[in-house]
């Protein structure tokens, strides 16, 4: 599918394209030409200290998800099993947010990403049987137990800050892209470069994984410690998202299924680029939906996400439910 | 009946401390002063017949009623993880009273109960149906997710409300997380009335929903109306969950705790098992919000935080027993 894999890049391209044209000062496309080289313009305004940055910190995030959910998509064989879903993503913003508060000098990505490895220890440990082996509904219903948690013990911190932390510490729980700067965008942009050669190293054991563990394990792959690498980069991919943004809900989980439906991606490293895609594009459009709906109002993109991505959970389910895979 | 009375007497011993602690403890002896000849000017006595006694109360008919109508849901869905809490309550609850908010203009505690009511039992009752509760065959994982999607869904519907006129948030502050701080402004007496409804319906039908519980194919041959009997505990459940969060606001996973520990106490008949829920149900609340008062005193943690603290643990020693890839 040659024309699915265009009309992802077209997708994409339109939308960050409107992502810079359309905020409370319209702008053409002229203007944005005209700002990136220079000049004072309202063009250079818009694209060098606000929409340009927070744009490209959108299309960071939605990457670095959307390739977290399709590791563990493909990984656990099963399309519920994202990082979001299975708390590692709100476990990193509470690292995150308890670190803020306790007011430790760690840098954020180092929380997040502390938070979010540990969430997928506990998780790991918790779900394993006796005999060592992991199910993965198993995997998924204890992480909805430790995302129980950690949305709890967010709760519970929330109470007890001041106001005037409280509007702060509201990110950390549901995701939000306000007053993203260049920083922010190097940042997610270049952790998500680093995790993408690390993953580029396992792509193939990634591939033997998906054909089942005996065959794999025959052609020669250690299978348990190439998972727990496979699943320790996906967890920091997340992680990387979250320490620009908070946890910004089922980017992750809608990413790859939209990218392969769109491009028919069959391999693990098409896969995860049109993952990669589809997350960058979902990100940007909910952030531009988050940013224009309410005239003069700038939203949480978690909020937008929410939305759009909680009625895709109900149809998945419905879908799996009818398949009889649940 | 001995397991009845002990958990009994494990309850009168909650409300006692639920009664007794505080920033001017009170002694047993001046509680039942306090109950028996009130007085006024005793600041003892205001402090246990009219902050705290409001308070037991408002915890024993949440309790009890979170207790059943987490027992029926399980008995209805054969499934360990349901849990009115985990099915939308709290987000039900908190979208009716801002979009209710937003509409009426006001704010006033009855208002706010009589919307949580409807809200809290709609947003269960779409969980249930979207997990395939009304086919009977609601598996863990499913009724979960779907009560994680709805819940995001309303939660986010919520924000943006929220977000965008501001005096919601104030309103809001109490009903995201359940409190029995605030019961004495609650309209008690007509959600009494509605758990006992709810408890009188459970009863009625528990011999029906055991043999439900055998299959619906087997349940219909043995003369059930399968659909008559399930529309019943959803009636039920719908009555006490709503009475649940109008006096307390949402509070999460004391139908998932208590329900197995009813089990193993008092065994499998339907009916014994929906009397331990009850004791059983309030003993936790009662007991979880006096922690709640204690661990950070002078502060207090509200109770719904205390019970998800509780119950998130528990939920994931649960989940971790069942087998879903074979059973669900």
């Amino acid at each position: 599918m040659k024309g699915g894999r265009l009309v992802l890049g077209v997708v994409l391209l339109s939308a960050v394209l409107l992502s810079l044209m359309v905020g409370q000062v319209m702008l053409t496309p002229a203007d944005l030409w005209a700002g990136l080289w220079g000049g004072t313009g309202p063009g250079a305004l818009t694209m060098r200290v606000l929409r340009g940055p927070s744009t490209l910190t959108a299309l960071g995030l939605g990457a670095v998800l959307g390739i977290s959910g399709a590791i563990f998509q493909i990984l656990l064989r099963n399309p519920l099993a994202a990082p979001d879903v299975m708390g590692f993503t709100s476990s990193a913003g509470l690292a995150v947010l308890l670190g803020v508060t306790a007011g430790v000098t760690v840098p954020m990505p180092l929380l997040s990403a502390a938070g979010g490895l540990a969430a997928a220890v506990i998780v790991a440990v918790l779900s394993m049987r006796r005999d060592g082996s992991l199910a993965t509904l198993t995997l998924i219903l204890v992480g909805i137990g430790v995302a129980f948690f950690a949305s709890a013990a967010g709760s519970f911190l929330m109470t007890r800050l001041p106001p005037e932390q409280a509007a702060e510490a509201q990110r950390w729980l549901t995701g939000s892209l306000a007053a993203r700067n260049w920083g922010h965008a190097a940042q997610v942009l270049g952790f998500g470069a680093l995790l993408s050669l690390a993953l580029a190293l396992q792509v193939r054991n990634l591939a033997l994984l998906e054909l089942g563990d005996e065959l794999a394990a025959g052609l020669g792959l250690r299978v348990d410690r190439a998972r727990r690498r496979l699943a320790a980069t996906g967890v920091l991919f997340a992680a990387a998202g979250v320490a620009v943004a908070g946890p910004v809900p089922f980017v992750a989980l809608m990413a790859a299924p939209l990218g392969a439906r769109l491009t028919g991606a069959r391999g693990p490293a098409a896969r995860i680029l049109a993952a990669a895609a589809a997350g960058a594009a979902i990100t940007v459009l909910a952030d531009l939906a988050a940013r224009s709906l309410v005239p003069g109002l700038q939203l949480p993109v978690g909020v937008m996400t929410g939305i759009f991505g909680a009625p895709y959970l109900l149809w998945l389910l419905a879908r799996e439910m009818e398949a009889g895979d649940l | 009946m001995r397991a009845v009375a002990g958990v009994a007497l494990v309850l009168m011993a909650a409300a006692a401390l639920t009664l007794g602690v505080g920033v001017r403890p009170a002694s047993l002896t001046e509680i039942w002063q306090a109950l028996t000849a009130f007085d006024p000017a005793d600041p003892v006595h205001v402090a246990v017949g009219s902050i705290r006694l409001p308070r037991l109360v408002a915890g024993i008919i949440a309790g009890a009623a979170l207790g059943m109508a987490g027992t029926v849901m399980q008995a209805l869905t054969r499934n360990p993880l349901a849990d009115p809490g985990l099915l939308g309550v709290n987000s039900g609850a908190a979208f009716a009273i801002v979009f209710g908010a937003l509409i009426f203009g006001r704010s006033d505690a009855g208002l706010m109960a009589a919307l949580a009511f409807p809200g809290a039992a709609l947003a269960a009752m779409a969980v249930f149906a979207l997990g395939g509760g009304l086919r009977g065959d609601a598996g863990p994982v499913r009724l979960t997710l779907s009560g994680t999607a709805i819940n995001a869904l309303l939660l986010s519907l919520v924000s943006a409300v929220v977000l965008v006129r501001g005096e919601t948030l104030e309103i809001l502050r109490f009903w995201v997380v359940g409190s029995l701080s605030q019961a004495g402004a609650r309209p008690l007496a007509a959600m009494g009335l509605a758990v006992v409804l709810g408890t009188a319906l459970a009863m009625a039908i528990a011999p029906r929903l055991e043999a439900l519980s055998l299959g619906a194919t087997l349940a219909r041959g043995l003369g059930t109306r399968v659909g008559r009997v399930q529309f019943g505990a959803l009636v039920a459940v719908t009555l006490m969950t709503g009475a649940a969060v109008a006096v307390a606001g949402p509070i999460v996973f004391v139908g998932l705790i208590v329900p197995p520990i009813a089990r193993r106490i008092g065994g499998h008949v339907l009916r014994v098992e929906l009397l331990l829920s009850a004791l059983l149900g309030a003993t936790l609340l009662l007991l979880a919000d006096t922690a709640g008062r204690l661990v950070l005193a002078p502060a207090e943690i509200r109770v719904g935080i205390m019970t998800a603290l509780i119950g998130a643990p528990v939920f994931v020693l649960i989940a971790r027993r069942l087998r879903p890839g074979a059973s669900a």
